[in-house]
């Protein structure tokens, strides 16, 4: 009776799993987008082609993203992960990479990184933006590789394109004329947008701001705001009353009229140092889906820069 | 390296071929090339160093668990328990090899040293040496990893402290869209606390300790999940030398069976990440064993202990975790004996890598005339280098 039961138990899950590889007759490339806006890109440039799967929803900070036990699933059985990289999403993706067992998302030994054949690193060819001259725990949770908060300047979007249409095409050959196809249809719509929204921004030029974390040098490349300190005390650090003071008594000498607070964090801080200093504050999204009605890559942008200009009482031209 | 070979390779070929070039291929404007060749430039100047010579080095941390406790009879100590310094590399593309090493005011131990396959066909990996048994969930932990300052007394009686083991495991990672993940363990003995056997000891195939587990989760919607583990570590066969009586020693049999259940539900809204939400974490163990009299030394009758804990766990924002937890443990040898132990602890996570945490506990046993022990305990934790625990230990 006891053996019956045992076999039946066996054949129960032999079946089970059996169905649950329906997934792998599938002819489309499996891909992983660590971020909401990575998803965006690669359903533009890989078409029916491939099947996306996000990790982080976009609402989370990107550094505090929860893993999981799904995501491993996800992983475990993706072509390919296409991700930010510069160590932006050092909370999760080494500790997922690590127990995905899948040869093609293979670990860097050193950065624990991704170095396997279907790793898609967004960030080569940026233009890094605040790469530390030293490390040392004492700057905070600073990113070794320089500030990897380059999806906020739009005009990384066409870069980050090509990125994927390249990564995509070294992975799956046959189908590269579909991808750069598609990607020249996304550089089309996007490439106008840039321009337009270049345009939109010219009142921001020179205008003195803080933000709440040190992630914003790369929208300030594009506005031509000048940011000049941040709410927190260093990056990741809270900010402690003593820095607040001095913080109040610097957006009053540098005349700072505006204060970004990224919506994942918390708002009192800023509504106080809005109080103290007469500043307006804007709540822009790191990520696509941070915000309503920013479920894309250029979503995203158009709202962050609108949320900059109504912040400030400008409409842009 | 690639991108500089591209870079020539442009440059030769447009130079001579320019005019050849402008009769049998569509015109390439003059912007289109510059653009190219700027994007090219950059990706060349954009590029973060991809390697250095340090990069060899193994990745290091250590962690500094440092801790005030007021105990019963208004005694009070500073407790330095633990400096834990952790090394982690890669052997080759095969292997990775990891070592925790402990000190504290008793000793200098290895709390782990293990070789861990990365690159087995069929979703199969295998890690050897002294390691985190994967039994349950709590007892895998490091203490300053625990939610509370002291090892729930469930996981000191029944396993021994941490799980840890002198074995082999093989784990493997169904491939299907549910998470399911099965180990098979055979270790020396399972518990670095546990007593009944000596890893120095060499021992016959029926005295290892043999564990199986298997591991599940499942999203309830966004904001919710739920993530449950069976296990259960077998030790077919030990004896026991009775030496009590003059001139003759005895050997005794026995075997034991430690089972065990954990349930871990988490709520993480969508706003916050790993800042809000909670954890809500149970886990039930149950011995059952041929235990020995430590007065007569003599064979008692079967005895079936049970144990457990729960606690809830609140995330607050980026700094505050407040929570509560219940720890019940019965007697290894007498069954009806219960001690109860109730926490509310407080942690404020003054950043990432440092950690502030107040414990107040109530102990109690069903023992009559026995009187409740009252425990508080501040708790300073600090981390430097790499140091992570990674996804087990999440």
């Amino acid at each position: 009776m006891r053996i019956r039961t045992v076999r039946l138990a066996f054949l129960a899950a032999v079946i089970w799993a059996a169905s649950s590889f329906e997934g792998y007759a599938s002819h489309q490339l499996r891909v992983v987008a660590t971020v909401p806006d990575l998803v965006d890109m690669v359903q533009r440039i890989g078409g029916d082609l491939v099947k996306v799967d996000g990790l982080a929803r976009g609402t989370e900070d990107i550094h505090q993203v929860v893993m999981k036990p799904s995501f491993v699933t996800k992983l475990n059985r993706a072509d390919a992960v296409v991700y930010l990289g510069l160590s932006i999403e050092h909370g999760f993706l080494p500790g997922l990479l690590d127990v995905a067992r899948n040869p093609r998302l293979r670990q860097d030994p050193a950065t624990f990184g991704c170095i396997g054949s279907g790793c898609i690193d967004v960030s080569e060819g940026v233009r890094v933006m605040e790469k530390p001259e030293s490390l040392s725990r004492a700057q905070g949770d600073i990113h070794p590789q320089g500030n990897p908060h380059y999806n906020l300047d739009p005009e990384e979007g066409p870069r980050i394109a090509r990125t994927i249409a390249r990564g995509l095409s070294r992975i799956d050959p046959d189908h590269a004329a579909d991808y750069q196809k598609n990607l020249k249809a996304t550089l089309a719509e996007l490439e106008p947008s840039i321009a337009e929204w270049k345009k939109m921004t010219e009142p921001l030029r020179g205008l003195k701001a803080v933000s709440f974390h040190k992630d914003v040098c790369y929208l300030g490349r594009f506005t031509g705001i000048d940011f000049v300190d941040t709410v927190e005390l260093k990056p990741g650090v809270a900010p402690t009353p003593t820095h607040l003071e001095a913080l109040v008594k610097e957006m009053k000498e540098h005349d700072v009229k505006l204060i970004v607070r990224e919506q994942q964090y918390e708002p009192k801080t800023c509504e106080w140092l809005a109080q103290k200093t007469g500043a307006r504050i804007a709540v822009i999204g790191t990520m696509a889906n941070a915000l309503p009605g920013t479920e894309t890559f250029a979503k995203l942008c158009e709202r962050n820069l609108k949320a900059l200009l109504e912040a400030v009482g400008a409409r842009g031209s | 390296m690639r991108g500089l070979k591209s870079l020539v390779l442009g440059a030769w070929l447009a130079v001579p071929a320019a005019g050849a070039a402008a009769d049998a291929a569509p015109a390439v404007s003059s912007e289109e090339r510059i653009k190219a060749l700027e994007e090219r430039l950059s990706r060349l100047e954009g590029a973060p160093a991809k390697s250095m010579l340090s990069q060899f080095n193994p990745a290091m941390g250590l962690a500094v668990d440092f801790a005030y406790s007021h105990g019963p009879n208004d005694r009070s100590s500073f407790l330095f328990r633990a400096a834990e310094l952790s090394i982690e590399a890669p052997v080759d593309p095969f292997l990775k090899v990891w070592g925790v090493f402990m000190g504290n005011n008793a000793q200098v131990s290895v709390e782990e040293a293990a070789l861990q396959t990365t690159d087995l066909p069929f979703n199969l990996t295998v890690t050897g040496g002294r390691l985190f048994a994967s039994f349950g969930r709590l007892a895998h932990f490091h203490d300053h990893e625990l939610p509370v300052t002291d090892r729930p007394r469930s996981l000191d009686t029944f396993i021994g402290g941490e799980t840890q083991a002198d074995g082999v495991e093989v784990s493997v990672l169904l491939p299907t869209d549910l998470y399911v993940n099965a180990t098979a363990g055979l270790y020396n003995k399972l518990g670095a606390d546990n007593t009944r056997a000596d890893n120095a000891v060499a021992r016959a195939l029926d005295n290892f300790t043999y564990l199986g587990r298997l591991s599940s989760y499942l999203d309830l919607g966004d904001d919710h999940s739920v993530e449950l583990g069976v296990d259960s570590a077998w030790t077919p066969k030990r004896s026991v030398d009775d030496n009590t009586g003059a001139g003759i020693s005895t050997r005794k049999n026995t075997w034991r069976t430690l089972s065990g259940v954990d349930l871990t539900y988490r709520y993480h809204p969508a706003q916050g990440g790993m800042y809000r939400g909670a954890v809500w974490g149970t886990e039930v163990m149950q011995n059952d064993e041929r235990r020995f009299d430590p007065a007569t030394r003599l064979p008692t009758d079967r005895v079936r202990a049970t144990a457990g804990l729960s606690y809830v766990q609140l995330k607050l924002g980026p700094h505050w975790r407040p929570g509560v937890m219940v720890d019940l443990s019965e007697d290894l040898d007498r069954a009806r004996q219960l001690t109860q132990t109730y926490s509310g602890f407080l942690s404020y996570d003054v950043s990432e890598f440092q950690r502030l945490r107040a414990v107040y506990s109530h102990r109690m046993d069903n023992i009559p005339g026995s009187r409740g022990a009252d425990i508080v305990s501040l708790q300073w934790t600090g981390i430097i280098g790499h140091h992570v625990h990674g996804f087990r230990d999440r």
